[in-house]
C-alpha cells in the first residue's frame, strides 16, 4: 500500500461516513459536525479540494452515500435526527441566493438543495444505500428501531416523492418458507435473555413502548446511548438483477445478516441467514430448525455492525462480506438456486425457495477487535476492512479461491518515526 | 510487488502506542474504496453507534488515501503499453484457432506463431532492461530498475528454452541452449579480467588465470580457452606446453548439437571426442610429480580439473562450479554440455531435483525461485512465484502456458481457471491508473464470462467527462464536438469498446448517464438522443418533463430556444421501427408546443394557430396541459388582423374549456389546473379561474366574430404540417 493523498482536516469534528462517486472523481464526507461536504479530486496532482459543503441536518449525520449517475447527481443522507434527506446538485442560475451552500468564495457553478426528507425512522437511521440502478431510484434504510426501509422515487426529476415501498421488522421477519414462519420467529437467536434488554424487547409492542419512552423519558439525547446500543445496523443490497431485489441486514445483537427478498407480489421475507454460530454455518432459513441448539450454549451475543454484497461479476456465486464486533472479518459465499430448480426462470416462485445456501470461505480474525466497515472494490476482489486494531486490513483471493491477507495499513505512528510529527510538513504528500 | 506489507500513514494520527487510548476515546478507524483505482479513503470515525458525543474540536480529522499498487509510469508504463500488443496479437492467435477449433500445440504453425510472440516478450524485456540501464538523463524517473527488467528477461528467456522449443527439436538434447541461455544472461568469467589477463606477459603468475580458464571452459567458450592455452606456450614447464598445446584442438573442436544434421552423428562424434579426452588424460598422468608445480600454483591439479570436466565427471563438475561461485543452474547447464550430452528436457526434472538437494536455490531470491520451479517442471508453482516477483510476469506467462496446455484450464471453485486469475490480477495492477483502462478491459475481455463482467465494471466507470470545463481547456474541443451531436472523446471510447466487445448493456447505462448529464445541462436535444440510443424510453420521458418543467419555470422564448434541437431527434425516432409509445407521444408533444411558441414569436401566427389546433386534434396534450395551450392561445384569438382559426377550431377549444370546468367541478382540479397554476407563478385560485373565465370570454367573442362574418374566418380544416 502506498499513501497518495491527504485531506488534512476534513471536518471540524468526527468523520463518520465517507462514500466516493460513481467516477471515484468526488468523495462525500459527513461528520458529527452535521455537515456534508464534497470533495472534488484533481487529476492532475491527486488532491482533494471541498466543492460544496452545507448543514444537512440537526444531528450528526450516520453515513451519505451517492445514488447512480444515470438519475442525475443525488446524495442521500441518513442521520442521528432520524431523518434521510435525499440531495441533488443542480447548475446554479444567476438568481441562486445559497440555498444550501455553494462552493464558497469561488463562482457559484452549482449548488446543493434538498429534494426529500424521510421521515418515517424512530430511531437513528444508521445505514441507507442507494438500490443498484436496474432496480430504478430507491432507497434503502435501516435503522436503531430495526426497521429496514426501501423508498421508491415516485417523480424522477423531482426527486421530491419518495414512497415508503416497504418497512420491514427485521428480527421478526418471516422466512420463505410459509409454514414454519413462527417457528423461526421464536428461534431467532436475538431472543436470548440478559445482556441486552433491546434484543429481546423486539416485539413490535415492546418496541413501540421502548420508543414511547425514549421519546418522552429521555430529557435529552444523552442517556440513550446503551438503549441504542442496539437495533438495525447495516444493510448492502445485491448488485445483481437476476434474481430480484435482495438486501442483506445486519440487525441486533444476534450476530446474523439475514438476505430479505423484496417482491411486488408479497411480503419481504428472508431467503437465507447468514449465521456463523457452529451449528449452523450457512444456514438456510427454510430448513432453519436446527436453530433451537444456540439455546444450549449461549454464545456472546454481538452485533455485525458492516455488511457489504460484491458485485456479482458473472460468477454463479455471491459474495458477502461482514463485520462485528465479535472482531472478525468473514466472507460468505452465497449460493442461489440452481437454474434448473427453477420451473420458469422466474426468481421469486416458490420452487426457488428454500434452496439458498451459504458457506465460509474466509473468517478472519486478524483485527482481534471489533470490526466496523468491510467494503468491496468494484470488481469485488479486494475487500477493506476497518478495526478497533487501527488498521485498515486487505483481503484477496489467491488461486484455487483461497483468502488471504493482503497488506494493512495503521493510522499509528511507527516505531521509528520521531514522536511528533510535523503536520503541515507532510501534509502535502 | 508483494503485497503483505504494511503502510503507515502520515502524518499519523496516534502516537506510538496510543492505539488503547485512542480506541477508549470512542474512536474508530473506517475505510471506502474507490472505483476509479481501488484506492481507499482512511479516515478516524466514531466508535459508538450510540448518540456520539462531539469530540474536541481542537484535534484534526484527517481523511488519507492510499492505493494497493504503485501506478505504473515512466518507463514501466511504456513496456505494460508494448506488451500489450503482444498479448492482443496472442488473444488473436487463440482466438482464430478457437475458431478453426484446433488446440495450439497440435499445429506446427500455431507453435511457430506463439513462439514469435514469446520471443517479442522476451526482447521486450531486453529491450527495457538495457534502455534502464543506460545512465542518461530522462524525463521521468525509472520506476523499476534495470535488474527488475533482467530478472523478467531470464525468467521469460528461461521458460522459452524449457518449454518451447524450436519445431523439430522437442525432444533434441538440451544442452546447447541451456548454455547458451546461462551465458546470455550470468556473464562468466567477465570480460575485464579477459582483458586484464590477456595483456599479462605471464598471466598464469595472475591469480585469477586457472580460475578464468577453467570457467571458460565450463562454459565452452572455447576461444577464450585457446586463447589463454596458447599463451600457455610461453610457460616454463615443457610438459604444460605440450599438454596445452594438445588441450586447444579438443576444446575448439568439442562436437556440439547444431553442428549436426542428425543427432546420431553428434552421438559419434561425442564418443571419439571424448576418448581424445581419455588420452589427454593419460599423458597427464604421466607428468611426475615434481613437475606439477611452476612456483605460483600446483598447475597440474588446475589443468586437471578442467579435463575431468571435458571428461564429464559429474561430481568433479559439481565442486569445480561450486569453488568457482556457480550454483545450480550453472551446474545444470554444464552437466548438459558435458556430463550427460543427450539429456532431454524431460529429463531435466530428475537432474535439477538432485542438484538442488547438494545446491538449494536461495529462497530470498525469487529469480532463482521461479528458474528452479521451471527446471522442476512445475509451471503452476512459478506462476505463484512469478506473481510475487511482477504480476506482469505472471499474466503473460499463463497466457502462453495456457495456450500451450502446460496447466490446468479447468476453473477452480472460485470459478477462475489458473489463467484468468492471473489475468485479473494483472488487470487489477492496471487499474491503479485509470488512464489504462483500455488495457485494462482488454485484458479482462480476454478472460471468462467473470472477466468480461469486471471489465463491465472498469468500463461503465470510466468518467465520460461530458461537463463542460470551468475555463478554457485543450478537451474542450472535443467536449464541444459532443456537444454539437458528435461522438468524440471519451465517450466515443467507451463506446467504440462496448461495440467492440459486445457489451451492449453497459453501453445503454453509459448512454443513460451521458443523458442524465446533458438533460442536467439543458442539452435537451441530445438527451433525448441519447435517450433513444439507450432505448431508454421512461428516461425520455422524464427529459420531457423536465423540458415542459423549463416551460413554466422560465416562460415560452427559453422554451422554445431550448426545444429546437430536438426537433430532428423526434423525425429520426418517428421514423425508426417499434417506437415506444406514450414517451414518444409526449416528446411529440413539446416539440410541438415548442415549435407552436417559436412560431409565434416569430411572427408567424398563421402556422402558429395550426400547431395549437394540431395539438388537440392529434391528441398529444395531455390533460393537465389543456389549460396552458388555451390560455397561450388567447393571444392568437384576439389577434385583429386576421381570423386565425376556423369555426370548427373554435368549437374544439370551447369543448376542451367545458371538459376542464367540467373535471374541476368533479374535484380535479389538481389534474387540470395545476400546471397552469405554475405558469402564473402563485396565483391563488380565484386567479386561475378568472384566467379560465378570460379565455371563455375570448373564445365566445371568436365564435360570435365567425357567426357574425358568416363565413368565419377560414371553414375549410387547416392542414396539420
Amino acid at each position: 500500500m502506498l499513501q497518495t493523498g491527504l485531506i488534512p482536516n476534513a471536518h471540524n469534528d468526527l468523520v463518520t461516513d465517507a462514500s466516493y462517486d460513481f467516477y471515484g472523481l468526488r468523495l462525500a464526507t459527513c461528520s458529527l459536525d452535521q455537515r456534508i461536504k464534497v470533495w472534488q479530486l484533481d487529476e492532475t496532482n491527486g488532491t482533494w479540494a471541498v466543492e460544496s459543503e452545507w448543514k444537512a441536518h440537526d444531528a450528526a449525520i450516520s453515513k451519505v452515500c451517492w445514488a447512480h449517475p444515470e438519475f442525475g447527481t443525488i446524495l442521500a443522507s441518513s442521520s442521528f435526527d432520524r431523518t434521510v434527506k435525499v440531495w441533488e446538485q443542480i447548475p446554479a442560475t444567476e438568481s441562486d441566493a445559497p440555498q444550501v451552500n455553494g462552493s464558497g468564495g469561488a463562482v457559484l457553478t452549482s449548488k446543493w438543495v434538498e429534494r426529500a426528507m424521510l421521515v418515517d425512522a424512530k430511531g437513528t437511521v444508521r445505514a441507507i444505500e442507494f438500490a443498484p440502478q436496474h432496480f430504478g431510484l430507491k432507497l434503502a434504510s435501516i435503522s436503531s428501531d430495526n426497521q429496514l426501509r426501501v423508498y421508491d422515487c415516485l417523480e424522477q426529476p423531482s426527486l421530491t416523492t419518495w414512497q415508503m415501498a416497504e418497512e420491514v421488522d427485521v428480527l421478526n421477519l418471516p422466512s420463505g418458507s410459509r409454514s414454519n414462519n413462527n417457528t423461526a420467529n421464536v428461534a431467532t437467536p436475538t431472543q436470548q435473555p440478559s445482556t441486552t434488554p433491546e434484543a429481546a424487547s423486539a416485539s413490535l409492542v415492546a418496541h413501540a413502548l421502548q420508543q414511547q419512552q425514549q421519546q418522552q423519558g429521555q430529557p435529552a439525547r444523552s442517556g440513550s446511548g446503551n438503549r441504542e446500543a442496539d437495533g438495525g445496523w447495516c444493510l448492502s443490497w445485491c448488485k445483481d438483477r437476476y434474481w430480484g431485489e435482495l438486501i442483506a441486514a445486519g440487525c441486533g445483537a444476534s450476530g446474523v445478516v439475514k438476505i430479505i427478498q423484496l417482491t411486488q407480489s408479497r411480503r419481504p421475507f428472508t431467503v437465507l441467514t447468514l449465521d456463523p454460530s457452529p451449528s449452523q454455518t450457512s444456514t438456510n432459513d427454510a430448513s432453519g430448525k436446527n436453530a433451537p441448539a444456540s439455546d444450549g450454549d449461549t454464545p456472546t451475543p454481538f452485533a455485525i455492525t458492516s455488511v457489504a454484497w460484491a458485485p456479482s461479476c458473472g460468477r454463479s456465486y455471491h459474495l458477502i462480506a461482514t463485520g462485528g464486533r465479535d472482531g472478525r472479518v468473514r466472507i460468505w459465499r452465497v449460493r442461489p438456486p440452481l437454474p434448473s430448480d427453477e420451473l420458469d426462470g422466474e426468481p421469486d416462485g416458490d420452487a426457488s425457495e428454500g434452496k439458498w445456501s451459504a458457506s465460509i470461505v474466509g473468517d478472519f480474525d486478524d483485527h482481534k477487535s471489533a470490526v466496523g466497515r468491510v467494503e468491496w472494490n468494484i470488481t469485488g476482489t479486494i475487500l477493506s476492512s476497518a478495526g478497533n486494531d487501527g488498521r485498515v486490513r486487505l483481503w484477496k483471493m489467491t488461486v484455487g479461491n483461497v483468502w488471504r491477507p493482503a497488506g494493512h495499513i495503521s493510522v499509528e505512528q511507527a516505531d521509528e518515526q520521531q514522536a511528533d510529527v510535523d503536520m503541515d510538513a507532510d501534509a502535502e504528500d | 510487488m508483494a503485497q503483505e506489507d504494511s503502510t503507515h500513514l502520515r502524518p499519523s494520527l496516534i502516537k506510538h502506542g496510543g492505539l488503547q487510548k485512542f480506541i477508549d476515546s470512542g474512536k474508530t478507524l473506517s475505510v471506502t474504496v474507490s472505483p476509479r483505482d481501488d484506492s481507499i479513503a482512511v479516515y478516524a470515525t466514531s466508535n459508538s453507534h450510540a448518540r456520539p458525543s462531539s469530540n474536541s474540536s481542537a484535534e484534526y480529522h484527517p481523511i488519507y488515501m492510499a492505493i494497493p499498487h504503485l501506478p505504473p509510469s515512466g518507463e514501466r508504463r511504456t513496456f505494460l503499453t508494448d506488451t500489450s500488443v503482444i498479448f492482443a496479437a496472442a488473444q488473436n492467435l487463440v482466438r482464430v484457432a478457437r475458431e478453426e477449433s484446433v488446440q495450439i500445440p497440435d499445429t506446427v504453425d500455431g507453435i511457430k506463431a506463439m513462439t514469435k510472440l514469446a520471443l517479442d516478450y522476451v526482447n521486450h524485456c531486453k529491450e527495457c532492461c538495457i534502455y534502464a540501464a543506460q545512465e542518461t538523463a530522462r524525463r521521468e524517473s525509472l520506476q523499476f530498475d534495470a535488474d527488475h527488467y533482467r530478472k523478467l528477461y531470464t525468467c521469460f528467456s528461461l521458460f522459452m528454452v524449457l518449454y518451447m522449443p524450436e519445431g523439430g527439436f522437442e525432444d533434441a538434447p538440451v544442452g546447447d541452449e541451456l548454455m547458451d541461455w546461462l551465458n546470455t544472461h550470468y556473464i562468466e568469467p567477465s570480460t575485464e579480467d579477459g582483458d586484464r589477463l590477456s595483456s599479462l606477459d605471464r598471466p598464469w603468475e595472475d591469480e585469477t588465470f586457472w580460475h578464468y580458464l577453467t570457467r571458460a571452459t565450463l562454459r565452452g567458450l572455447s576461444r577464450a580457452s585457446a586463447f589463454f592455452l596458447g599463451v600457455l606456450s610461453q610457460h616454463p614447464s615443457p610438459n604444460l606446453q605440450h599438454l596445452s598445446q594438445r588441450l586447444i584442438p579438443l576444446l575448439t573442436n568439442h562436437p556440439r548439437l547444431h553442428q549436426f544434421a542428425a543427432e546420431r552423428d553428434f552421438a559419434v562424434a561425442s564418443r571419439r571426442w571424448k576418448d581424445k579426452v581419455k588420452s589427454l588424460r593419460l599423458e597427464l598422468d604421466r607428468v611426475p610429480e615434481e613437475d606439477r608445480e611452476d612456483g605460483f600454483e600446483n598447475w597440474w591439479e588446475r589443468f586437471s580439473d578442467i579435463v575431468s570436466i571435458l571428461e564429464g565427471r559429474g561430481d568433479s563438475v559439481k565442486r569445480i562450479v561450486s569453488e568457482l561461485g556457480g550454483d545450480w543452474k550453472e551446474v545444470c547447464a554444464v552437466w548438459s554440455v558435458f556430463v550427460d550430452t543427450r539429456i532431454r528436457r524431460s529429463d531435466l526434472p530428475d537432474l535439477v531435483e538432485d542438484l538442488l538437494d547438494e545446491l538449494p536455490p536461495d529462497p530470498t531470491n525469487l529469480e532463482d525461485v521461479i528458474h528452479s520451479s521451471l527446471f522442476l517442471g512445475r509451471p503452476t508453482q512459478a506462476l505463484s512465484q512469478a506473481a510475487e516477483l511482477d504480476i506482469w510476469l505472471a499474466a503473460h506467462l499463463v497466457d502462453i502456458m495456457e495456450s500451450l496446455q502446460l496447466i490446468d484450464v479447468e476453473p477452480d471453485d472460485s470459478e477462475h481457471s489458473i489463467r484468468d486469475h492471473y489475468i485479473l490480477s494483472y488487470a487489477e495492477y492496471m487499474r491503479s491508473d485509470p488512464s489504462l483502462w483500455r488495457l485494462t478491459v482488454d485484458y479482462m475481455s480476454s478472460c471468462s464470462e467473470i472477466g468480461k463482467a469486471m471489465a463491465d465494471q472498469v468500463l461503465m466507470h470510466v468518467p465520460l467527462r461530458l461537463h463542460r470545463p470551468k475555463g478554457a481547456h485543450e478537451g474542450e474541443t472535443e467536449i464541444a464536438q459532443i456537444h454539437a451531436g458528435q461522438l468524440a472523446g471519451v465517450l466515443k471510447e467507451v463506446i467504440a469498446t462496448c461495440f467492440e466487445y459486445k457489451r451492449e448493456e453497459v453501453r445503454r447505462m453509459i448512454c443513460r448517464i451521458a443523458a442524465q448529464t446533458f438533460m442536467q445541462e439543458k442539452e435537451y436535444g441530445l438527451a433525448v438522443s441519447y435517450c433513444a440510443s439507450a432505448e431508454d424510453w421512461p428516461g425520455l420521458g422524464r427529459v420531457v418533463d423536465r423540458v415542459l418543467e423549463d416551460y413554466i419555470t422560465e416562460g415560452p422564448e427559453t422554451f422554445a430556444r431550448l426545444v429546437a434541437n430536438m426537433s430532428p431527434v423526434l423525425h429520426s425516432l418517428r421514423a425508426a421501427p417499434g417506437a415506444h409509445g406514450v414517451f414518444l407521444h409526449r416528446l411529440m408533444f413539446a416539440v410541438r408546443f415548442a415549435e407552436f411558441h417559436q412560431r409565434r414569436m416569430m411572427g408567424d401566427l398563421q402556422e402558429a394557430a395550426f400547431d395549437l389546433v394540431a395539438m388537440f386534434r392529434e391528441d398529444l396534450a395531455p390533460r393537465s396541459w389543456w389549460a396552458v395551450i388555451l390560455s397561450d392561445a388567447v393571444e392568437l384569438l384576439q389577434h385583429s388582423q386576421s381570423m386565425l382559426f376556423t369555426n370548427n377550431d373554435a368549437v374544439l377549444f370551447l369543448h376542451k374549456l367545458q371538459e376542464i370546468d367540467m373535471r374541476c367541478a368533479q374535484g380535479a382540479q389538481d389534474d387540470y389546473l395545476a400546471i397552469l397554476a405554475r405558469t402564473m407563478k402563485g396565483a391563488g385560485e380565484k386567479q386561475i379561474f378568472q384566467r379560465l373565465q378570460v379565455i371563455r370570454l375570448v373564445l365566445a367573442r371568436y365564435t360570435a366574430r365567425c357567426g357574425v362574418i358568416g363565413v368565419g374566418g377560414r371553414t375549410t380544416q387547416g392542414t396539420v404540417y
